[in-house]
């Protein structure tokens, strides 16, 4: 199901929370929404998942527009759709099983197809036999997968996952984000993440907003903004995630610094050196890594380029002309 | 002698019980929707799911009013509504009909006290997955708050227990009212203790029986 998001704006007292959103969320797709705390995520998440009304824009679901719905349809509605949270919210007086047929439960299904339907998806997230686990004696990626059961259990086509590996250790987040991934391409849904993690982002969406102050700052092709990202946000989260920010020195106080990144087609070739050779220019490599998203190379450098002020214009041109984004960093010292 | 004595404890006991056990029933029955209509008219961020500003407010000084009252007169105020229902204020039966309606908003506060402990968080994905107000309730608010409810009621019998004492005072029968009559008004002391210890023995064993049910539920989960 494609999800459309028209100029959607929700205001606390004077806090403009989510201030005109508009998103095409292509269905079939798992769409990464991320921000920073308070950029709006969470109150987005509400708005598009209808537990919120917005003040002001539409939500549409497919041809369906879903944000002025009566009380009736809402709760209608909101059976065709999955969600999960970081906190996984199961419910702690029921069994692993039982909690997988609430949602079965409140639609009135039959009681023997509730128990097939309870089996196959506990299996369908790896952890059959467990059904009758009290919920407290289950661990947080077990937790998290009995959440992901009961989210699909009434064969949603949406699935909204709000900060739902938050919670979770690195590798039990890449568990589960691959178990999301493998569901999605099995049930084709549009899965809408919601996360202040970029690593989510790199290892499980295929296209991703950025989310500042309520807005969207920055969208596209998750490769492509690896590749180049626009905003400053977008390249604090990258920063972040190569984990150079901290390592940044500087070689000397009149001389920039810089970000570069290397796309596919930029990272096996010998630039740096192509361009020493040719302006004689000098680097100072502080920090560098390769990233691999979807079996594509990316690699980020952080350097000082010396030794003067005119040779580290050429080189700075001759490395964009290689296909190299190049960026000015700003320390901290200087903002 | 002795078995006088006895006879006429074992007689008030059964009398206490049964005051206790019928207005437990109907303070819960008059107590839990309160309970719950206390909690869900409530605010928003206080974790009510059908929130009513006015009502609430309403509810919520009924319920203080009638909790401020000192139970004693609480009962006499009372005597009349013993009467219109039964036609008499005398007796375990006049005396269930006060107790019921005294301890109705106490049981209210404990049962709205119980429902707020839940995790908001638990409410939002039962919303979130389609229940209606009533499935939450019924499905959600009431079983995540089981212990804690179990406990509530076990506050509320132990309550009972103390207040139908108070009811023998002004002829409500029980143990209370043994201890009045006799105890007090024949300076039998010996009859007085007896009654005394039986309370005591009643009040430890509903708490035993109310703290295990509880911590057995939290075992489960």
């Amino acid at each position: 199901m494609q999800i459309r998001l028209e100029n959607l704006k929700r205001d606390y007292g004077s806090l403009h929370a989510v201030d005109g959103v508009s998103l095409n969320i292509p269905s079939n797709t798992v769409y990464g929404i991320i921000g920073r705390s308070g950029a709006g995520k969470s109150t987005l998440v509400r708005l598009v998942s209808m537990l919120e009304r917005p003040d002001e824009g539409e939500v549409w679901y497919g041809d369906k527009r879903v944000d002025n719905l009566s009380k009736k349809e809402l709760i209608e509605e909101r059976r065709k759709i999955g969600m999960i949270f970081q906190n996984f919210n199961l419910f702690s007086s029921r069994t692993a099983a039982e909690n997988i047929a609430y949602p079965m439960e409140i639609c009135r299904k039959p009681k023997d197809w509730i128990k097939t339907r309870t089996e196959e998806l506990l299996a369908l997230v790896g952890l059959e036999g467990r059904g009758n686990a009290a919920v407290s004696t289950l661990s947080g990626g077990q937790k998290q997968r009995i959440a992901i059961a009961r989210a699909l259990a009434c064969e949603p086509s949406i699935l909204f996952c709000d900060e739902a590996t938050s919670a979770l250790d690195p590798q039990t987040t890449r568990s589960i984000l691959a178990l999301i991934k493998e569901i999605q391409k099995k049930m084709n849904l549009t899965v809408v993440m919601i996360t202040h993690q970029m690593e989510v982002v790199r290892d499980a969406c295929d296209r991703v907003a950025v989310l500042e102050n309520g807005k969207v700052v920055e969208e596209g092709l998750v490769s492509d903004i690896f590749a180049s990202p626009k905003s400053a946000v977008t390249k604090d989260f990258l920063s972040n995630l190569t984990n150079v920010k901290d390592s940044i020195v500087k070689l000397s106080d009149k001389t920039g610094h810089y970000t570069l990144r290397f796309s596919s087609s930029t990272t096996s070739e010998p630039i740096i050196s192509r361009v020493t050779k040719e302006t004689g220019a000098l680097f100072n490599i502080v920090a560098a890594g390769v990233q691999y998203i979807e079996d594509k190379k990316y690699g980020v450098m952080v350097l000082d380029i010396g030794p003067d002020g005119e040779t580290e214009k050429k080189a700075v041109e001759m490395l964009k002309r290689s296909g190299v984004t190049v960026e000015r960093t700003v320390l901290e010292e200087e903002a | 002698m002795n078995s006088m004595i006895f006879k006429l404890v074992a007689e008030s006991t059964l009398q206490t019980i049964e005051m206790v056990f019928w207005s437990t029933v109907f303070s819960l029955i008059m107590g839990l929707p309160l309970g719950v209509l206390l909690h869900v008219t409530d605010k928003e961020d206080q974790g009510g799911i059908i929130p009513k500003p006015v009502l609430n407010e309403i509810l919520s000084r009924i319920v203080n009013i009638l909790r401020s009252f000192p139970f004693l007169i609480l009962m006499i105020v009372l005597m009349p509504v013993a009467r219109f229902i039964l036609g008499t204020t005398i007796g375990t039966r006049a005396s269930v009909v006060s107790l019921s309606i005294a301890a109705a908003p106490f049981v209210a506060r404990v049962i709205e006290t119980s429902l707020k402990e839940v995790d908001p968080g638990v409410i939002q994905a039962a919303k979130a997955m389609g229940s209606t107000n009533w499935q939450i309730i019924v499905k959600v608010m009431l079983p995540e708050a089981l212990p804690s409810l179990v406990s509530g009621v076990t506050l509320t019998i132990i309550n009972l227990i103390g207040y139908s004492a108070m009811a023998g005072t002004i002829g409500g029968g029980g143990l209370g009212d043994l201890a009045i009559r006799y105890g007090y008004q024949r300076f039998r002391s010996d009859v007085m203790l007896a009654a005394v210890i039986v309370i005591i023995v009643l009040v430890e064993v509903v708490q035993f029986v109310g703290n295990k049910l509880s911590s057995r539920l939290l075992a489960k989960r």
